[in-house]
C-alpha cells in the first residue's frame, strides 16, 4: 500500500490523472500493459486510459466487439484471467483473441472497477507472455482498481449535474467519433441512430476493422456505408 | 381541484410508478418529479436533493438550468428548507422569505435575488428513512394548499420507493448515475452532431456551434435541442447557416 502511494505521489503532475494512475498501475503491479474501460448497462462506453499502444488496442477491441476480458470482468462482477489467450483452456472471445494475440499480449487480465454496489467498469491489465498473475500482483491489482474508481467516482461528484467531469472529459476515450458517425449515417440511410450505430459495429466486424476508424472515416467523409 | 388537473395527476402516478420496475435512471426519475410538481401545482420551479453520506445533500435534478436557480438549489446543501426537511423527515414551508431573516440568512438572500418569494420542502421519506427532500419555489407569497401538499408529497414518496427499490440511496451509486446520465447526455449531443453535419453539409463542429447557438436564443437545453435534431423535430432553420451579422 505505502508504495502504491509512494507512487501515485511520484507522478503526480507529470499528466492526467487518468493516464497517471494507469500507469502506475502497470509499474506496480509489474505487468506490460495496462487501461481501464468504463461501461454501464452492458455497454462499454469507452476507455478511461491505455499505458500503450497493446493496451489501447486490447480497450478498442472490447470496445468495437464487445467482447473481451474487461467485458466479462464487469458482467460477472468477478476476476477474469486468461493466462495463455493465444492457447486458451477454453476457448472464448473467438474475434477477439486472436488479434490481441498478433498485437502482443499472451495474457489478459480483468478486474471489476466498482466502488460498493456502483459498477463502473473494468481494469484490464495483459502481458508479453503467458502466464498466472501471482497473488502479490493480484492483491497490487485489486488495490488500484479501488484506488482508480474513487477516483473516478470524486472527479465526477465534483462536476455539476449532468456535466461530464473535466478529467473524464478530456482524459477518457469516449468514442464521440462514432457517434458523430452515427448521426451521419442515420441521415445518409434513413434510419434510427439506434439502428445506424449497429451498422456501423456490423461494417467494421465485417471489414475487420476498429469501428472507431471506420467512424472517423465516415465523419470524414472517405467513406460511405450502406 | 379540476378534473384536468386531476388527470395530470393521476397520469404523473402512473410515470412515476412505471419506474418501480427494472432499468430505469436516476436523473430521468427525479427530473420528472421536478417537472410534474411545476407543471401540476403551478409552482415556479422545483429541485431534487439526495442525501449521500456523510449527510450532504446532492442536487440531483431540478426543473431549471437557469444559473441562479441551480446556484440556489446547490446552496442547500448548508443551509435551507431542503436541509431542514432532510433532518426533520417533516414538510418546511416559508410563504414569505423577505420575512425570513435569521433562520436561512445566506439562502434567503439568494432565493430572493433570484426572484422567489416562498418556499415549500418535502422529505424524500419511506417510514423512517430521509434519503432527501424536495424543494418548491414560487415568486409569488402563495401558500401551496393543502391538498396540493398531499399530491407533491404522494409524489415524492413513490420517487422515494423507487430509488429505495433501486439501491441508489448510496453516494457512489448516485453519483456512478449521475456519470453514466452526463455521458448518455453527452452522447446525444454527439450523435445530433452527426445528424445535423448531414442535413446542412457541414462539419460536426460546426453543426455544434450550430445547434449551441439555437440554445441559447430560445433558452433551451442544449441537449433538448440535440435530442430533437435525432427525433427530427427541430425546425429547419435551427441547422440553417447563420446570417451575416455586423459585430
Amino acid at each position: 500500500m505505502a508504495r502504491i502511494v509512494a507512487a501515485l505521489e511520484a507522478s503526480r503532475g507529470d499528466s492526467d490523472a487518468p493516464a497517471r494512475y494507469c500507469q502506475v498501475t502497470t509499474d506496480i503491479v509489474g505487468v506490460s500493459g495496462a487501461g481501464v474501460m468504463l461501461m454501464s448497462g452492458d455497454v462499454p462506453h469507452g476507455s478511461l486510459c491505455t499505458t500503450n499502444s497493446v493496451s489501447e488496442l486490447i480497450e478498442e477491441l472490447q470496445y468495437t466487439l464487445g467482447e473481451g476480458p474487461c467485458v466479462d470482468a464487469y458482467k460477472t462482477d468477478e476476476f477474469v484471467s486468461e493466462p495463455d489467450l493465444a492457447n486458451p483452456a477454453r476457448p472464448r472471445w473467438l474475434a477477439f483473441s486472436p488479434r490481441a494475440v498478433e498485437a502482443g499480449a499472451r495474457s489478459v487480465f480483468g478486474f471489476p472497477l466498482r466502488e460498493g454496489a456502483a459498477r463502473l467498469g473494468a481494469l484490464n491489465l495483459y502481458q508479453d507472455r503467458p502466464g498466472h498473475l501471482t497473488d502479490d500482483q493480484h492483491a497490487d491489482a485489486l488495490v488500484m482498481a479501488d484506488v482508480i474508481a474513487r477516483w473516478v467516482l470524486d472527479a465526477q461528484a465534483a462536476s455539476p449535474p449532468d456535466t461530464l467531469a473535466p478529467g473524464l472529459e478530456t482524459g477518457a476515450e469516449f468514442h464521440f467519433v462514432v457517434h458523430n458517425a452515427a448521426g451521419m449515417l442515420a441521415v445518409q440511410l434513413g434510419i434510427s441512430v439506434t439502428e445506424a450505430l449497429i451498422r456501423l459495429r456490423a461494417h467494421a466486424f465485417g471489414e475487420n476493422r476498429l469501428v472507431q476508424d471506420v467512424s472517423e472515416d465516415i465523419v470524414a467523409r472517405r467513406l460511405r456505408v450502406s | 381541484m379540476e378534473s384536468s388537473q386531476n388527470e395530470g395527476i393521476i397520469r404523473s402516478f402512473v410515470e412515476m410508478a412505471d419506474n418501480l420496475v427494472d432499468d430505469f435512471d436516476v436523473v430521468d426519475l427525479l427530473t420528472t418529479l421536478a417537472h410534474r410538481c411545476v407543471d401540476l401545482l403551478g409552482v415556479s420551479a422545483a429541485g431534487v436533493m439526495i442525501a449521500s453520506p456523510p449527510e450532504e445533500l446532492r442536487l440531483m435534478a431540478s426543473s431549471s438550468d437557469v444559473m441562479k436557480v441551480a446556484e440556489l438549489f446547490e446552496l442547500q446543501s448548508d443551509e435551507g428548507p431542503c436541509l431542514d426537511a432532510y433532518r426533520t423527515g417533516a414538510a418546511v414551508q416559508q410563504e414569505n422569505l423577505r420575512a425570513e431573516t435569521d433562520h436561512w440568512p445566506r439562502f434567503s438572500a439568494v432565493a430572493l435575488e433570484a426572484g422567489f418569494a416562498s418556499v415549500l420542502a418535502l422529505p424524500l421519506r419511506l417510514r423512517t428513512t430521509t434519503i432527501g427532500a424536495l424543494s418548491l419555489f414560487h415568486v409569488e407569497e402563495t401558500p401551496i394548499k393543502e391538498s396540493e401538499i398531499v399530491v407533491a408529497q404522494a409524489l415524492a414518496d413513490l420517487a422515494t420507493i423507487s430509488l429505495l427499490q433501486h439501491g441508489v440511496a448510496s453516494e457512489a451509486k448516485i453519483v456512478n448515475e449521475q456519470l453514466t446520465h452526463a455521458l448518455a447526455s453527452r452522447v446525444v449531443i454527439e450523435q445530433a452532431k452527426g445528424v445535423i453535419s448531414e442535413r446542412a453539409g457541414i462539419d460536426p463542429a460546426e453543426a455544434f456551434s450550430r445547434l449551441r447557438g439555437y440554445a441559447r436564443s430560445h433558452s433551451l437545453r442544449l441537449v433538448e435541442v440535440a435530442q430533437a435534431a435525432i427525433d427530427g423535430t427541430l425546425e429547419p432553420k435551427a441547422w440553417a447557416a447563420p446570417p451575416d451579422v455586423q459585430s
